[in-house]
């Protein structure tokens, strides 16, 4: 598993896919902290938070991961990457752990980044700075968000196969259907595996504390069974299909 | 037991019977020609030798094993299938590390089958600038990276140019002299009939021949009868309907399976008026399209 594992982090080391789409990560997420921490006010630990959270790490890597997977089809690698690794559920283990250890390694880097640059903004604006222990808050939360994300995005490449059909639909689901459901049923958006678990586990809320998310431990658990029933769906169908 | 075993594979997609009771063995120390025209199956039952596809019913092992119970498949296997792509971002160089880290191959064997395929100047050069013929030799040396005991090549031959095709003739040939059992398939036997010392003849996913080169396609040339008619249509009808493969070249009739008399006899039967009559030996390639030839049931 080991061997395989290093093999899918090469894989991701080796394109140039992985290097554009982390850099749009960190600058994206660096221009919104510049952006919101220059113009904002922040006097409360709460607006802080919110704003050294912003790590939009987890977006690309469910991106990268549903590529990385999906990608396997449209390249026609899939073959050659089963014949190195004829046991598919493990295949698909190791490609998800390493897109969950990519995204935790990224994330880390761009939460680390944005509370340097968030802290020296505000502290030269005289705005509130967190404390050492809720960065560790913050950044672990980050962390677990991207790790989940990046193993869910393999799922869902594993189960659409069609490249462009997954990410243009996790775009649309993750922008359009998910935000529609949290204006018409908040109450189930809160159990929606891209916006609503993950918004519980970092615990910051989008519109400054008055959504109702999922308690962290709730949150959590809900994660962890979307990305078990994707897990699923996805292995068996990669075991079932002939490759011709 | 034979290296690579095949017993009575059938594979099924939907309504389509691509493999139908195949059974062949092959054995180690030799080149083996997979034969057959395009549809014949042939890839079909090299995906399922390799466990990429499922079969319907039937076995087919290395060694007794599947390819995915041997310990280490691509140190035991090598393959290069008609359609092997790689990441197009990707350099080979970094195409092959990753095929060496996953089969856990030592990493001085990337540069080694770099260099024996000849790719070693470009091996960092990202693969979408490729030709077909070194993407083709790529493949070759990811199917080399393990040392495998046994080759399975699927048209290895398409993209290369002929230096490309003599070197691969070369390295088949070197494979076997080491003890390793080649299985090399294509569609044209011209391409093979040089290096292969077995071939197994397939069409319609059903086995027609198998054995030594010579015994399969040489050594058995049987009946053929090159026949010249006043209505060559209706002769060529007359002898397909009595059972006779035909082929056609202009108004000239190859007539394979029977001798001039019975090609005469049945002319008469059908009142058709022969214009030329004569006896034909086949050539290796006849005797390979007459086995491969539609049969009527």
């Amino acid at each position: 598993m080991s061997a395989l594992l290093r093999a899918e982090l090469l894989k991701l080391r080796t394109t140039r896919t992985f290097a554009a789409l982390i850099g749009s990560a960190l600058a994206i997420s660096l221009l919104v902290l510049v952006l919101a921490t220059t113009l904002g006010v922040y006097r409360t630990e709460g607006e802080a938070r919110a704003v050294m959270a912003g790590d939009f790490t987890g977006l690309f890597i469910l991106l990268l991961g549903a590529m990385g997977m999906a990608g396997e089809w449209r390249h026609r690698t899939i073959t050659s990457t089963v014949l190195a690794a004829p046991d598919r559920l493990k295949l698909m283990i190791a490609k998800a752990l390493s897109y969950a250890v990519a995204g935790v390694v990224v994330s880390f880097v761009v939460t680390v980044l944005l509370f340097l640059v968030g802290t020296i903004i505000l502290n030269a604006r005289d705005q509130f700075t967190l404390d050492a222990s809720t960065l560790v808050d913050v950044l672990w939360r980050n962390l677990v968000v991207a790790a989940y994300l990046g193993a869910l995005g393999v799922c869902v490449g594993a189960i659409v196969r069609n490249q462009v059909t997954a990410i243009v639909g996790l775009l649309v689901y993750s922008f359009v259907v998910e935000f529609t459901l949290f204006g018409l049923a908040p109450d189930v958006a809160k159990f929606s595996p891209f916006n609503g678990a993950p918004s519980g586990v970092i615990d910051v809320s989008f519109d400054g504390g008055t959504a109702n998310f999922l308690e962290p431990g709730i949150a959590a658990l809900v994660m962890i069974g979307w990305v078990a029933l994707s897990f699923a769906a996805g292995a068996v169908l990669l075991r079932r299909r002939d490759l011709t | 037991m034979a290296t690579v075993e095949v017993r009575d594979l059938s594979k099924r997609f939907g309504k389509v019977e691509a493999v139908k009771h195949l059974s062949f063995d092959v054995e180690a120390g030799r080149v083996t020609g997979f034969l057959g025209p395009n549809g014949a199956g042939k890839s079909t039952t090299l995906r399922a030798l390799l466990g990429l596809i499922h079969p319907t019913s039937g076995t087919a092992t290395f060694g007794g094993k599947r390819y995915e119970q041997l310990e280490h498949p691509s140190a035991s296997v090598g393959a290069v299938l008609e359609d092997a792509s790689f990441h197009p971002g990707r350099s080979a160089r970094n195409h092959l590390r990753v095929l060496a880290t996953t089969g856990q191959h030592p990493p001085d064997r990337v540069d080694a089958v770099l260099h024996d395929v000849g790719l070693t100047e470009a091996a960092d050069r990202r693969v979408k600038g490729y030709s077909m013929g070194m993407k083709q030799r790529l493949g070759i040396a990811a199917a080399l990276l393990g040392d495998p005991e046994v080759l399975l090549l699927d048209e290895p031959t398409n993209g290369l140019d002929p230096p490309g095709i003599a070197w691969m003739r070369g390295m088949v040939r070197e494979q076997a002299a080491r003890g390793r059992a080649v299985l090399i398939s294509s569609h044209l036997l011209a391409e093979v009939a040089q290096s292969v010392d077995d071939v197994i003849v397939i069409a319609n996913g059903e086995l027609r021949a198998q054995g030594t080169l010579e015994r399969v396609l040489g050594g058995d040339d049987g009946p053929a009868t090159e026949v010249t008619a006043e209505d060559p249509d209706a002769l060529a009808a007359a002898l397909a309907d009595a059972g006779a493969t035909v082929q056609r070249d202009g108004d000239i009739l190859l007539v394979i399976g029977m001798t001039p008399g019975q090609v005469g006899a049945i002319a008469g039967r059908a009142q058709l008026t022969v214009l030329g009559l004569a006896p034909r030996a086949r050539s290796l390639e006849q005797a390979f399209m007459a086995l491969t030839a539609d049969r009527r049931t």
